[in-house]
């Protein structure tokens, strides 16, 4: 069963989990905070980075995780993959830094021919995968195929379809590896970074017998597996012979708690040392950092929080009112009331500012503006609902800062509650005006192309622009970095004009872990195992 | 064999016989009651964007193009010989699983059942005898607010305070459905007593008024007058016939536990029923939600038919009244 979610809600956020914690979780909180957990009667602050330090060598880190199914596979292809493994037993070809720039991974070296169309990579020598093969073109040439294979059903196969012919892949050498594309794209490195390209051995995926890499994990990571049960326990070792050299750590162990607030209490207990992909709603993260064993640690941006207009839809169709939807609101206000803080404005940019070909402009506030657009619309006083669910932790204060914001421009929206089993599958792309999110982590081209290109399937507002896609076009065309650059800045203002998917803040993914925890470092879909530590 | 044993034999025999049909109605209405479920099956499994030809496949592989009576008789044939089909996540046998998240749910179950019934008719009968007394004052306040209080909060509490500030047990499982019994142990302490609490409130009240009314009858009073101690009174003929009503709230308890365990299992990420019950709600596993579903069924005909088997044997009224109107 795949319900249509957003690829990064669907992954990380199965619905379920959401669900389990709406109820239980609010109310356990309240409870945390009565039954005297939290010592402190001042507000205790959430820490703004997590612990560096010296980390003893060896030890074995004890990971609680929510697992997307009882069908879930190391087969990051899938849509059903154990994604907290993958960083850990695989490498891709390359990878994305912190200001989203392409750097290498397994390929050292990439060019493209002067238009674009045919690119070449020089793949690192001497890598090994866990079970003792070098690994070769031949390999990347596989996983390439497997996750174009229609039968994978990978999210990144439709986008990497379009860009490869099945068979068209290359060898030249061994370590060289060379994919002729459909049509000319500057940014293709980028769309190699996805957390479905991670790099598997040739055949491993239909092994004539045994188990195929859904089970085996054979990959070229820092550890390699040593058990696996999906929905259940795994673990996985240090892998000696890591051509970056070996992790800091002698293994993680995985668990799974399906509920937000069992997680939560393992880690007060002592029994777990990181929640992973879970981002602790305000209350609970101050109870966590008030603990003397579990404190807080933030992914910087790692939310991205949206409110799509329905472009199809009566009221959001006219610009004017779109744009005024956006004049009327100050992003910073919603921060601090929905974030604590914890977060930083959107300006209805969907590029985080951390990234180097953010546009660095901030559009006005204007609820005077504002009105007046709408007044011209014919549109005065506009009154429609706006949707929200537990699906998320912050949806609901985000919903509810929002109206409060748009007050001032005469905007009167109404706050409607949905189920959040549902939410994306009945309200998510059907009503006119809802509140939903993405986790960041996007390289800039598939970003926009997948989010706010006309007709794409994650188009969550239906936006459509001639002249946004010209743009994209264009960048994909245009070979020169600095040239491609202020393409990609020209988009995000006509995104920040015209669109109809408003990006109010990028929240602060709240990561609960153990103080014994050194060294944690995460952004995007970037996890470093391999410093990563218990303190010495 | 005398008249009074035929019929307490065709009383019984006609008991057996009643929870036969409710198991079998309720199996019927489980299974009918997922046929009609918005969308097919097939179409929840693929997603929207399913192919015609691709859907026409898993509807045959299902054998979802059978009539729906050959589907529910085979369904119930399985069913009965313990072969749930095949689960729709994991591809799996429903049967296994099923049966070792029944086993882990009877762990904390029976203790919680035993101890619960047993501590709670002692207070309950307690509290009845020295009704307005300050023994009775503070049973009665304590179960109230047990009662008032839902058990995930009483939950988070134990294990606040059992787990996290002194830590004695795990807070939650670690090892979900793989763990053994002795990996589960030390992990079953505060769900039971979770469980206990919960339950043990409702008996207690119960039992407390019966005792009550029970007292304020006449063989108690006569019984008073012939001289008997308090104790004789109470143990010999007060407690006997306050347990009877008692009795269907302790069944219906039981029962509710299962109920309950859906809450308590997942706050201690325990592996039982209510957690795979919920874990296939979530993830439409439609095989599983049946076998479940009759299990349920099952349980509580079974608690239920236990409860009104031990009322016949403890009450002869029961017994003579449907002898005079035979």
């Amino acid at each position: 069963m795949t319900p249509i979610v957003p690829p990064s809600v669907a992954r990380a956020q199965p619905s379920r989990r959401a669900v389990l914690t709406g109820v239980a979780g609010l109310a356990g909180l309240g409870l945390l905070t009565l039954a005297g957990c939290a010592p402190d009667r001042r507000t205790p602050t959430i820490p703004e980075a997590a612990a560096t330090g010296t980390a003893a060598q060896g030890g074995r880190l004890r990971i609680a995780r929510p697992a997307a199914s009882a069908a879930e596979t190391l087969d990051s292809a899938s849509s059903l993959s154990a994604y907290e493994y993958l960083g850990a037993l695989y490498n891709r070809l390359v990878r994305l830094d912190e200001q989203g720039v392409t750097v290498p991974d397994l390929a050292e070296d990439w060019s493209a021919t002067p238009d674009g169309t045919v690119w070449t990579f020089k793949l690192r020598a001497g890598v090994r995968f866990h079970d003792g093969r070098p690994f070769t073109a031949a390999d990347a040439i596989y996983t390439i195929e497997h996750i174009l294979d229609p039968e994978t059903a990978s999210p990144q196969g439709e986008v990497l379809a379009a860009m490869i012919a099945p068979g068209s892949m290359s060898a030249p050498d061994p370590l060289t590896l060379r994919i002729p594309l459909l049509t000319a794209n500057a940014e293709f490195p980028s769309l190699l970074t996805a957390y479905q390209c991670y790099v598997i051995p040739e055949g491993s995926a239909e092994p004539g017998d045994g188990p195929g890499i859904g089970r085996t994990g054979i990959g070229t990571g820092p550890f390699r597996l040593s058990s696996f049960e999906p929905a259940g326990t795994g673990s996985v070792e240090a892998f000696e012979d890591h051509f970056a050299g070996r992790p800091v750590l002698d293994g993680i162990d995985f668990y799974s708690i399906q509920d937000t607030t069992a997680r939560v209490n393992a880690l007060l207990a002592g029994q777990i040392d990181l929640i992973s992909q879970t981002n602790l709603d305000y209350a609970t993260a101050q109870v966590v950092s008030a603990s003397s064993t579990a404190t807080v640690a933030r992914s910087t941006n790692a939310q991205w929080y949206t409110i799509p207009m329905l472009f199809t839809s009566d009221e959001f169709s006219d610009a004017r009112v779109r744009q005024a939807m956006k004049l009327a609101y100050d992003p910073r206000t919603i921060v601090d009331t929905a974030l604590q803080g914890t977060g930083s404005p959107g300006w209805d940019n969907p590029v985080p500012p951390t990234q180097a070909v953010f546009l660095d402009e901030q559009r006005e506030h204007d609820p005077d503006k504002a009105r007046f657009l709408l007044k011209e619309a014919g549109r005065e006083g506009l009154r429609t609902s706006i949707y929200t669910s537990s699906y998320e932790s912050v949806f609901t204060p985000l919903a509810v800062a929002y109206r409060d914001a748009v007050k001032d421009a005469g905007i009167d929206l109404v706050v409607r509650n949905a189920s959040s089993d549902s939410y994306y599958t009945q309200i998510w792309m059907q009503q006119p005006l809802m509140v939903s999110y993405w986790f960041t982590g996007r390289p800039i081209d598939q970003l926009l192309n997948q989010i706010f290109r006309t007709g794409s399937s994650y188009n969550e507002s239906a936006w459509s622009n001639p002249t946004f896609d010209q743009l994209l076009d264009s960048a994909r065309a245009e070979m020169n970095d600095d040239r491609r650059r202020m393409l990609y800045q020209d988009a995000q203002r006509v995104v920040v004009e015209d669109s109809a998917d408003m990006t109010p803040m990028f929240g602060d993914r709240l990561v609960g872990l153990s103080r014994e925890v050194v060294n944690y470092s995460e952004y995007g879909f970037e996890f470093d195992y391999l410093s990563i530590g218990l303190r010495a | 064999m005398t008249a009074t044993t035929t019929t307490t034999a065709l009383l019984v025999l006609r008991r057996l016989g009643t929870a036969l049909l409710t198991v079998l109605l309720a199996s019927f209405f489980v299974f009918f009651a997922v046929q009609l479920l918005p969308g097919d099956v097939a179409q929840q499994l693929l997603g929207q964007d399913a192919t015609p030809e691709a859907l026409a496949t898993v509807r045959a592989s299902l054998g979802l193009d059978e009539n729906v009576w050959v589907r529910y008789g085979s369904w119930l044939l399985g069913a009965a010989t313990g072969d749930f089909g095949t689960s729709l996540v994991s591809g799996e046998p429903v049967g296994p699983d099923l049966l070792v998240a029944f086993r882990n749910s009877m762990l904390i179950a029976v203790p919680a059942m035993v101890v619960g019934v047993v501590v709670s008719l002692t207070l309950g009968v307690v509290a009845g005898v020295r009704r307005g007394r300050p023994a009775d004052h503070a049973i009665s306040l304590v179960s109230l607010v047990v009662m008032s209080v839902p058990e995930f909060m009483v939950a988070t509490i134990l294990v606040l305070l059992f787990a996290v500030a002194i830590p004695i047990f795990p807070a939650v499982v670690l090892r979900g459905d793989s763990a053994t019994v002795a990996e589960l142990l030390p992990a079953v302490w505060l769900p039971v007593i979770v469980l206990t609490l919960a339950m043990a409130a409702y008996i207690v009240r119960t039992a407390r008024s019966s005792t009550i009314d029970v007292m304020a009858g006449e063989f108690v009073t006569t019984a008073e007058l012939k001289g008997l101690t308090t104790r004789q009174v109470v143990w010999r003929h007060a407690v006997p016939s306050a347990l009877l009503p008692t009795l269907t709230v302790v069944a219906l308890n039981v029962a509710w536990l299962l109920g309950g365990v859906v809450v308590v299992e997942n706050v201690f990420n325990y592996p039982g029923l209510g957690k795979l019950m919920l874990e296939s709600v979530f993830n439409r596993d439609l095989p599983t939600i049946q076998a479940i579903a009759v299990v349920s069924a099952l349980v509580y005909v079974v608690c239920n038919l236990a409860a009104d088997l031990v009322a016949l044997a403890l009450d002869p009224r029961l017994r003579t009244r449907r002898k005079a109107r035979s």
